[in-house]
């Protein structure tokens, strides 16, 4: 054993190795980038970890692994799960053979964007086992415990992180993982002894052929695979309870905190929480027995706690125990009331009198994160004590009169050249800026939107820039119609929309700001990214090879640095008929500089700025600054990629580009 | 005696948490890192939860470091923390409701203005204004100014480590951690830079803040 300082992510990559894991496939998504960009790091020997083209074909890969016998892990952030659920409801119905873990992060409180979706409604759903660590640490025992959990039951299972375990950094003791070692495969549907943790890697794959389980021909074998799959949900919960997952604590009976005898022993507050929450609760009876008293009105040693750990299937048993043990039951659950809900029915089950607080007759809403505050004012809800006033809210006038800070994009981001020809098209052709329709997409490009560009119009899921546009046109819109979209995103999902434009022959224009890489998320590779890139023995899928051969028409690569250029095709195409592909390519300018590259060098001409700030003004580069003087324009030499953009933008020649010789000449001069 | 600091006396062990922010680019995170891994090697429970913002250079990073507790959760409450730690003047704002009533607020007093503000099309606070409001919060003001931070072989030192000195010598994380502590966490952490970096760290801790002002 060994203490290292990891996130929640590592921790999950970390525990998966130690569990063997033969086969690990996910696509990025902010917070969950770091489990599988961690093991790709770490380049485990005898591991086949990927980023997947979308996190249905990542799940699809790693079920065909678990039926060839192997450990999979397969990672995702609550919106990929969404695309990956067509196959998971199928492959839960067949189960799987060796051990399948579908790691999924939410993000209540929206640190990454998108939606506050709580991710355990699917397991619900699918009828699958879903545990959710409460800290790092659990992180790294409970992965491990699902791939057990998932080989004795024969059913994928979920692990949950929220952002904020999956982001936070704390010390975990950590097993080194063991050297791969020989061990036979197993029988499809044979449970694996325990003893085989941590050996899997050298596992044989197997075939299986069981058209029973492995297809859905006809009724009967749906039918029957349904009971399996409720079978095995049950069977999960028994394992679950001997594995000790769920950890309920009774306080000894004593008489109500309120005051009054309590009937038949029962009475006193019992606290249900899982994932997160739970790591709240101590500070909370911290805080609660200084505001309330530790003795006279609120004790920690009176209180009951149920930790559920695996929220899927609902722990009725301990349910049972708490209710038949406590006279409140106080529910602190982040996002959506599952278990809460489950709680009432076991209570009208059993004909509980008691209070249940919680959201749906308490004090939460389903909005946010829950932090120790939630713990405070759950427990004086739940006794009826009150809260100081002002507790934990602090005044919000502050942030009033901080500046705003819209995200704009990098300095040198190929993407801005993109946004300011698409704006600049549109106004050549005639039309105002709220005329012409652009459809945005998932990842940096939607970094149109914001200022100063405000081009893009619409954001729904990955690869619905595309076919949004199409309903546009459908609908009656007789401007034209412009869809716009990242080179991963258009991988993931983009392809089957443009497909259904070319065979509808819908006319709208299709722009790709294809910068090489998977920007967003942290820099992955995706299909796209240059061969140097890929893994060994890797190939890369050229977007410009692809578009042709789909049958479209008029097809235009421009370069995003060239303004004038791109400016001009972009506005031939939109006066173009049919289906327009315009593909805008220059790499990322984060990672061309770490490859230490640079599109050129500008400088500033002082003796012509009049300081208008145009360049600013249109091209909103954080590289630009005015200076401390307030005469002329700045370029900060670090940032500053050399795009030129604001060269082509200014009007006196005040920055101007400097050639290769000459900006040799500048940088000795400025290393004098 | 407000309920806060009711809590703090009582609890017997150290709890201490720290609130960072900043812009991108300011090593705001490298801070935090390195007193994470300096509790870690005393042994001192520890998590960190960093919040970075999409934009690469300037745009809002925020992070949390709570200390002391075997098991807690990564957020701290408002009103809860006992050192803020402000990179950057506006961004300084949002951290005002997270300190404690009798907290340390530390500002490095640098200003990252966002392009309206440069454009003069939007308003930027003044630090007074930023002092007013850390005090209505029952904050305890320490002002560094940008101007104060010191040059090593005529290059200004990295502010991040320059802070963190000022942290460990004029705030009540010095109750937590010492100066040899996070020191040495500094002269490992980077291969590059190291006598510039203890540097930096050496001339925060005697950097002496202004206290309950914002002038040098």
């Amino acid at each position: 054993m060994e203490t290292r300082l990891i996130t929640g992510n590592e921790a999950l990559a970390l525990g998966a190795l130690h569990a063997g894991v033969r086969v690990v496939t996910g696509y990025p998504g902010t917070p969950s980038t770091g489990a599988l960009a961690s093991l790709l790091a770490m380049e485990p020997d005898g591991v086949h970890v990927e980023w997947s083209t979308n996190e249905k074909v990542a799940l699809e890969v790693a079920a065909g692994a678990s039926w060839a016998g192997q450990r999979a892990l397969c990672t995702m952030k609550m919106s990929g799960l969404n695309v990956a659920y067509d196959s998971l409801i199928s492959l839960a119905y067949s189960g799987c053979i060796g051990g399948l873990v579908i790691y999924v992060a939410d993000d209540p409180g929206v640190h990454a964007g998108m939606a506050e979706q709580d991710s355990r409604g699917y397991a619900c759903m699918s009828d699958l086992p879903m545990l959710e660590p409460a800290s790092v640490a659990e992180a790294y025992q409970l992965i491990q415990s699902a791939f057990e959990l998932s080989e004795q039951v024969g059913s994928p299972v979920f692990v949950r992180l929220v952002t904020a375990v999956a982001n936070s950094k704390a010390p975990v003791e950590v097993v080194r993982p063991d050297p791969p070692a020989p061990f036979p495969a197993r029988e499809g549907g044979v449970p694996l002894s325990a003893s085989g943790r941590g050996r899997g890697r050298g596992r044989e794959a197997k075939l299986v052929r069981d058209i029973t389980r492995f297809t859905k021909a006809g009724s009967a074998i749906c039918i029957a695979q349904h009971r399996d799959l409720l079978a095995r949900l049950e069977k999960a919960g028994q394992i679950i309870g001997e594995m000790g997952l769920d950890r309920l604590q009774l306080a000894p009976p004593h008489p109500s905190p309120m005051g009054g005898e309590r009937e038949g022993g029962a009475g006193g507050l019992g606290i249900v929480t899982s994932g997160v929450t739970a790591s709240y609760l101590e500070e909370g009876f911290e805080i609660a027995a200084h505001l309330w008293g530790r003795n006279q009105v609120f004790s920690r040693n009176l209180v009951s706690v149920l930790k559920v750990v695996a929220v899927n299937p609902f722990p009725a048993e301990e349910v049972r125990v708490l209710l038949h043990h406590c006279s409140t039951v106080l529910v602190l659950e982040e996002l959506e009331p599952y278990i809460e809900r489950g709680i009432y029915v076991e209570a009208r089950r059993m004909g509980f009198a008691g209070r249940i607080v919680g959201k749906l007759d308490g004090p939460f809403e389903r909005v946010g994160e829950y932090g120790v505050e939630q713990v405070v004012r759950g427990i004086g809800a739940a006794l009826d004590l009150p809260v100081p006033e002002g507790l934990f809210q602090g005044d919000e006038a502050a942030e009033h009169l901080a500046a705003k800070r819209p995200i704009t994009v990098c300095a040198g981001c190929p993407h801005r050249g993109t946004f300011m020809a698409i704006n600049r098209a549109i106004r050549k052709s005639g039309y105002k800026k709220d005329e012409v329709m652009v459809t945005g997409d998932i990842g940096c490009t939607i970094l149109g939107m914001n200022p100063p560009f405000h081009a893009i119009w619409t954001e729904v899921s990955m690869g619905a820039s595309v076919s949004l546009a199409q309903g546009y046109v459908h609908g009656g819109i007789e401007t034209p119609v412009i869809a716009t979209i990242g080179d991963s995103t258009f991988f993931h999902a983009g392809i089957p929309g443009l497909i259904n434009a070319i065979q509808h022959q819908v006319p709208l224009t299709l722009i790709i700001l294809d910068n090489g890489w998977t920007s967003m998320t942290g820099m992955q590779v995706n299909p796209g990214t240059d061969e140097a890139f890929q893994q060994p023995g890797n190939r890369r899928v050229d977007i410009a090879g692809l578009i042709p051969t789909l049958g479209v028409e008029h097809f235009f690569v421009i370069d995003p640095f060239d303004l004038d250029e791109a400016t001009e095709t972009i506005q031939k195409a939109l006066a173009l008929p049919g289906v327009k592909v315009v593909l805008a390519r220059q790499e990322c300018a984060i990672q061309a500089m770490r490859q230490g590259i640079r599109a050129g060098k500008v400088r500033v001409v002082t003796e012509n700025c009049n300081l208008c700030k145009l360049c600013i003004t249109l091209t909103g580069c954080p590289a630009l600054g005015i200076d401390v003087e307030g005469d002329t324009i700045t370029i900060d030499p670090v940032l500053c990629y050399g795009c030129g953009l604001c060269a082509q933008v200014c009007n006196r020649e005040a920055i101007e580009r400097v050639s290769e010789s000459a900006s040799e000449r500048l940088s000795d001069k400025v290393s004098e | 005696m407000n309920p806060e600091s009711r809590i703090t006396n009582h609890v017997s062990r150290i709890t201490f948490d720290v609130y960072l922010v900043g812009v991108g680019g300011q090593g705001v995170l490298s801070i935090g890192e390195i007193i994470t891994e300096a509790a870690c090697q005393k042994r001192i429970p520890v998590n960190f939860y960093p919040i970075k913002g999409m934009a690469q250079r300037g745009g809002f990073v925020q992070a949390q470091i709570r200390l002391g507790r075997e098991v807690t959760g990564a957020n701290i409450p408002e009103r809860g923390a006992d050192l803020v730690i402000a990179m950057e003047r506006s961004e300084a704002l949002k951290a005002v409701r997270f300190v404690k009533p009798g907290g340390d607020f530390l500002l490095f007093g640098h200003v990252w203005a966002p392009t309206a503000v440069m454009l003069g099309k939007a308003d930027y606070p003044t630090p007074e204004q930023v002092l007013e409001q850390v005090q209505e919060a029952g904050g305890r003001m320490h002002y560094l100014d940008p101007e104060r931070l010191p040059l090593y072989e005529g290059v200004p030192v990295p502010a991040n480590i320059f802070v963190l000195g000022a942290a460990v010598g004029h705030t009540g994380l010095r109750e937590v951690l010492g100066p040899s502590d996070v020191a040495q966490i500094v002269q490992t952490k980077w291969t590059r830079g190291t006598e510039r970096n203890v540097f930096a760290f050496q001339t925060g801790l005697e950097a002496h803040p202004s206290e309950g002002q914002v002038t040098r």
